[in-house]
């Protein structure tokens, strides 16, 4: 222990101060060189690679362990091993999920677990029953089957939601635009997919993934080489399994010249572009350093980057354009885009594509060329403070093959690219001209986008990467549309015996539980309605009223957590266009505009789609071909926030007073799912409107 | 019994001793100007954190200018004699690195993280800080505008809950206002009183100038020397503030000599024998710092009140007097409340949130200033809980850590905790810069750095009952009672008494 305390006179140099110009900036020193020691590496009887990176500077280590298989072409079972991933520590044979959980949080330590890895961190002292707790994981996950279903179950939510989520439709496209269904990067987990996955195939991916041979563990932190042999030994030594599965992959897709892809998004405000294609290089390539950098010019970078210049600062057509290049030892990819308003769909294309060809054209400026590496030194310096970075190149270097010193040399090599260095990778990695144009967003958009094709032929794609089946014309009008579902709503009922059905019912209550995920418990969704016009809607949480609305006929208003509102004279006037028990029934005579615009795909089944339009709204209605169920509501509503996306699905139709009311109603909103149950529905009870003001 | 508990203990630490042996090295020394320099190398990573903690917080404000010291500390971004308005942070993050500042009562704290070789940009950004920033009406409004957004994202349900228990707990002394502090009083302040409590406060002797990182020792004192021994001692700064600032007919009548004489690029040799006496003379007259006194009154009744706010659920906060960050009992103290309700697994949390379902959330905070501390309770009560009940349920569970031990597990779990934070808190090079920077200014020396889990762990489970018993006072304490707007009216104006 040694701590300076200097008295004054010997630190200060003789001249106190003199000259200084403080205009003057200071220069950058050399870049710095890392000071990483190298990492031991040595295998096990059972073939684990063990790598360990010593850090003594604090009393922690962390033990991550990755598998070594290819990843595999999942085939029927798509999605099989990230369901797996998520299972892994779902308890073991000798631990249930809370004791697994109880004995982490004592020791303040985590322990965390995805399809091919398995990660624990804790305090040197705690690494025995740590490692106990992690070998325990990875020899003995044991995949309760109430875990299984609970996160399938979760799986479905997360399907069902794709559908409103643009994002993750455009990662699906973007999927199989750049790979073959035979590639693991080409696959698109469905509900088709998911419906293959059980217990046993979970237990098979296990057992088949998780298996020493071939397997890396980074050890680092506190501890030494002894130390570490001794505790892989102990508790790994006895872990055995199969031969690791190696495979080649096959190749990405080519592609030859400008190719549009487009996934429609009913009722969207917004395009979501992402202009991508496969890239042929692996980490190991040298021009990879090269490529990262002319990423971080065009798109991928902080500052004035030229994407984010031309499209949001000099156009205004975006809030964020990026660029990535992602490069790995199965498939690399570049792609940029980003969300652009509709009108501005083309121009925007037009842009990017320019981006992309103007680099490959001329020497980029020194100005973006330093800033760019700066800003990337400066982040790689930065990520190092994390043990678990160390951790990853440690393995980087052995996984991808990458010189020993890879790391260490990392910022003179960065250091060392140049303008000429960017334009020789420009040239050989960029394109503008043989690209995948993948756009999610509104059908309006389609014909601003045909022009960018070849060929001129766009494909069109559904949320999950699949072809969509065409539209297909309606073989009924919407009246008729309507008439179908009123009959089969009122089980049969036409004409005079509908009406008289119809006059018996005076009131009608639902109470629906609804599950919120995370939520400490379900919310209660109260609705009624009274043959007189009067409507009201509350959710209660915990006793708590989130919300609650009421119209009583001729004016109406809502309260709750948002506040009270009176309803303006527009509302009240389309609230009126949906009266009575079967408000579709009156469609013709209460104003509402709709239209049947064709037969589509919802859930696997085809449905005749049914659009409303009112001033704030835009509903899309899906009723089943067949027995001409509504299954499903989709409301994209104009809010203050933006565009803001609804969607009802309704299932399990049952007789109630004569009539079918579905018994299960979930809501999806920003990304989440609420599942609902009828609790209660009685015709012709009391009901009081007051409770809904 | 009592043997083997004591055996256990004693295990226990041995088994530490390894750990809080790994000591943080580090340089300290003081500039002549009064600014105290610590320096720590820890090469593993190229980077640095260059920081500065101003020993000045909302408690070193007026009571008609409360929120300047926050107010600076978005201020001091603006730019200064030499950076561009608005230049400041991207000279940063172009150069590689982050950076970020944060004020409490007690102090206000800049920091940058920069890639090492840019070290001097580093320390040449903060000179410029703290000798010359602009403090001038364009910056004050810029600001002005975006603290009144900060001010009103911070205005949340129950976030008044502090300043209602410290205004009750501290009347007199500054903790009773916000660091966050008044609009009206930054709206009412005028460019003199910025440019007053710059002066004040923004000077040399009251900066701590910490460095953690790769870096190499002796030069890193020459850059120091470079930046920062040049900013002028004493009232001397104001004279080369003003020499930028001034009119020459303002100067002369303040200083009764022209500005000619003086140089901002070779300010210690000025022209001329009475030029360079005045500054001598300057040099050495130290620049006031006010401090409030240590608040006065003790707390000695029970002091309850309704508060109501725009929240759907009703809300109890209980707080006590406790002594400062630097006394003692203060490590037992935290380690009490976080076995009442630090965590999910917490003794209220335990009884009032899951088994009992009076709240939906429970916790406790320790805090512990420079010249006071509050342990603070709270717990949000579930829909139309009555709050006397969930305080009956903390007292119930006040009482028993008063009149019984811990168990040797709740003890073992808090322990690990504190090390665990402990260990995580010194993780980073930023993390280690201010905390070396907070013992040396609050805890008497920053070798307090080295010591302060030993003292953690030093604390026994009769500390943690006797402490409990001293501080957790049943007849003197404050109680909130948060309730819904609108209803109740009439129990608020029982309640208030």
């Amino acid at each position: 222990m040694k701590n300076y305390i200097l008295t004054l006179g010997l630190i200060l140099p003789t001249v106190l101060f003199g000259q200084i110009d403080r205009s003057i900036r200071p220069e950058a020193a050399p870049a710095p060189t890392i000071n990483i020691k190298n990492s031991e590496v040595f295998t096990t009887a059972n073939g684990i690679t063990v790598i360990l990176s010593e850090n003594h500077r604090l009393p922690r280590v962390s033990f991550n362990l990755s598998m070594g298989a290819t990843p595999k072409v999942e085939g029927d079972k798509a999605g099989l091993s990230g369901v797996a991933g998520s299972l892994i520590m779902s308890g073991t044979e000798n631990r249930s999920k809370d004791e697994l959980d109880n004995a982490i949080d004592y020791m303040g330590a985590s322990l965390r677990a995805s399809s091919t890895n398995v990660s624990m961190s804790c305090l040197t002292k705690h690494m025995e029953k740590g490692l106990g707790l992690m070998s325990d994981v990875v020899m003995n996950a044991n995949f309760p089957q109430s875990e299984v279903d609970r996160i399938i179950s979760q799986n479905e939510d997360n399907l069902l939601a794709t559908k409103s989520q643009e994002a993750e439709m455009s990662g699906n496209a973007r999927a199989v635009a750049n790979f073959p269904s035979t590639h693991p990067y080409g696959e698109v987990m469905t509900q088709a997919s998911l419906d293959k996955i059980d217990r046993a195939s979970i237990v098979q991916y296990f057992k088949e993934t998780f298996t020493p041979n071939g397997s890396y563990l980074v050890v680092v932190g506190d501890i030494t080489l002894e130390q570490t042999k001794a505790a892989v030994e102990k508790n790994f030594g006895s872990w055995s399994g199969g031969a690791v599965y190696k495979a080649e992959l096959v190749s990405a897709n080519s592609v030859k010249g400008n190719r549009v892809i487009f996934v429609n998004k009913a009722g969207a405000d917004q395009s979501v572009i992402s202009i991508t294609y496969p890239l042929d290089i692996k980490p190991s390539n040298e021009d990879y350093l090269k490529l990262k950098v002319l990423d971080g010019i065009l798109g991928g970078g902080v500052f004035g980057n030229r994407l984010m210049q031309n499209l949001r600062e000099d156009k205004g057509y975006t809030y964020g354009c990026r660029s990535r290049a992602s490069v790995d030892n199965y498939g690399s990819t570049f792609s940029a885009g980003g969300n652009f308003r509709n009108d501005v769909t083309d121009s925007a294309i037009v842009e990017i594509l320019m981006e992309l060809d103007r680099i490959t054209e001329g020497l980029v400026e020194d100005e973006e060329l330093s800033m760019t590496k700066s800003s990337m030194a400066g982040s790689f310096a930065r990520s190092l403070e994390q043990p678990s970075t160390v951790a990853r190149f440690a393995l980087n270097i052995i996984r991808n093959e990458l010189p020993k010193d890879y790391y260490q040399t990392y910022l003179k090599q960065l250091e060392a690219v140049t303008k000429e260095d960017i334009l020789m990778v420009a040239q050989k990695y960029m394109t503008g001209s043989n690209c995948n144009i993948v756009v999610v967003g509104n059908e309006e958009v389609i014909d601003r986008i045909m022009k960018f094709d070849s060929d001129g032929k766009i494909e069109k794609l559904d949320a999950f990467g699949n072809e969509a089946s065409e539209k297909m014309e309606a073989d009924i009008s919407a009246d008729e549309l309507l008439e179908k579902y009123s009959t089969m709503m009122a089980m049969g009922s036409t004409g005079k015996a509908l009406k008289k059905k119809l006059k018996s019912v005076k009131t009608h209550k639902t109470v629906i539980e609804m599950k919120i995920p995370q939520a400490p418990g379900p919310a209660i969704a109260t609705t009624i309605w009274t043959a007189k016009g009067a409507e009201g809607s509350k959710m209660e949480m915990m006793g708590m009223t989130m919300q609650k609305s009421y119209f009583d006929g001729k004016k109406g208003g809502s309260g709750g957590q948002g506040g009270a509102k009176v309803m303006t004279e527009e509302e009240i006037a389309e609230t009126k266009k949906s009266y009575g028990l079967i408000p579709e029934m009156n469609y013709a005579e209460s104003g509402m505009d709709y239209e049947l615009t064709g037969i589509e795909m919802y859930d696997g089944k085809p449905c005749y789609v049914l659009k409303l339009t009112e001033s704030k709204k835009v509903t899309f209605e899906y009723f089943d071909k067949e027995t001409f169920q509504k299954t499903a509501s989709v409301i994209m509503a104009t809010t203050d926030q933006g565009m803001q996306e609804v969607t009802y699905t309704y299932a399990d139709y049952k007789e109630y007073g004569g009539f079918l009311f579905p018994d299960t109603i979930n809501l999806f909103v920003s990304g989440m799912q609420l599942s609902g149950k009828v609790k209660s529905r009685e015709i012709n009870v009391k009901v009081d409107l007051n409770e809904f003001k | 019994m009592k043997n083997l508990i004591i055996t256990g203990l004693l295990l226990a630490s041995f088994s530490f001793a390894g750990l809080s042996q790994r000591e943080i090295e580090y340089v300290e020394y003081d500039l002549d100007n009064g600014i105290h320099v610590i320096l720590h190398e820890e090469t593993s990573t190229p980077i640095v954190a260059v920081s500065v903690l101003y020993h000045v917080g909302s408690k070193n404000e007026k009571d008609e200018r409360t929120g300047f010291a926050h107010f600076f500390e978005h201020l001091l971004f603006e730019g200064s004699e030499n950076i561009e308005r608005g230049e400041y942070s991207e000279l940063v993050e172009k150069n590689g690195g982050t950076l970020n500042a944060n004020t409490s009562w007690d102090r206000t704290f800049y920091y940058e993280i920069l890639p090492s070789n840019q070290l001097e940009l580093g320390l040449w950004l903060e000179s410029e800080r703290l000798l010359h920033a602009k403090v001038d009406n364009t910056g004050i409004e810029t600001q002005r505008s975006v603290v009144k957004e900060e001010k009103r994202q911070r205005d949340t349900p129950y976030s008044s809950f502090i300043e209602e228990m410290f205004s009750r707990m501290y009347p007199d002394h500054p903790y009773r206002w916000m660091p966050i502090g008044s609009m009206e009083h930054l709206d009412a302040a005028e460019e003199k009183d910025y440019v007053d409590f710059y002066r004040t406060f923004y000077v040399p002797a009251n900066a701590t100038l910490t460095i953690a990182g790769d870096i190499d020792i002796e030069e890193t004192k020459k850059w120091i020397n470079k930046y920062f021994n040049s900013i002028p001692k004493g009232q001397a700064l104001n004279l080369y503030r003003d020499l930028e600032t001034m009119e020459e007919e303002a100067f002369v009548k303040t200083y009764g000599m022209s500005k000619e004489r003086f140089d901002v690029n070779d300010f210690s040799n000025p022209d001329g024998k009475l030029a360079g006496a005045l500054l001598n003379k300057l040099s050495n007259s130290p620049i006031r710092i006010p401090r409030p006194n240590e608040p006065q009154v003790k707390l000695s009744e029970v002091k309850k009140a309704v508060v109501h706010d725009n929240i759907q659920l009703p809300a109890l906060f209980m707080g006590y007097q406790t002594p400062s960050q630097t006394h003692e009992d203060m490590y037992a103290l935290q380690m009490m409340n976080d076995v009442l309700a630090g965590g999910a697994s917490s003794r209220i949390n335990k009884s009032l949130v899951e088994q009992k379902q009076m709240a939906v959330q429970a916790f406790a905070f320790a805090f512990g200033l420079e010249q006071a501390g509050v342990a603070l309770f709270g717990a949000i009560g579930s829909a139309g809980q009555e709050l006397d009940a969930i305080q009956s349920e903390f007292d119930i569970q006040i009482k028993m850590i008063q009149d019984k031990l811990i168990s040797q597990e709740e003890f073992e779990k808090v322990r690990n905790q504190y090390e665990n934070d402990f260990v995580s808190s010194n993780s980073t090079i930023a993390g280690i810069a201010e905390n070396l920077a907070d013992n040396h200014v609050y805890n008497g020396g920053a070798e307090k750095i080295n010591t302060e889990l030993a003292k953690y762990l030093s604390v026994t489970r009769e500390d943690i009952q006797r402490v409990a018993k001293k501080y957790l006072t049943q007849d003197a304490r404050i109680v909130l009672h948060y309730l819904p707007m609108e209803e109740d009216a009439e129990e608020s104006e029982n309640g208030q008494n």
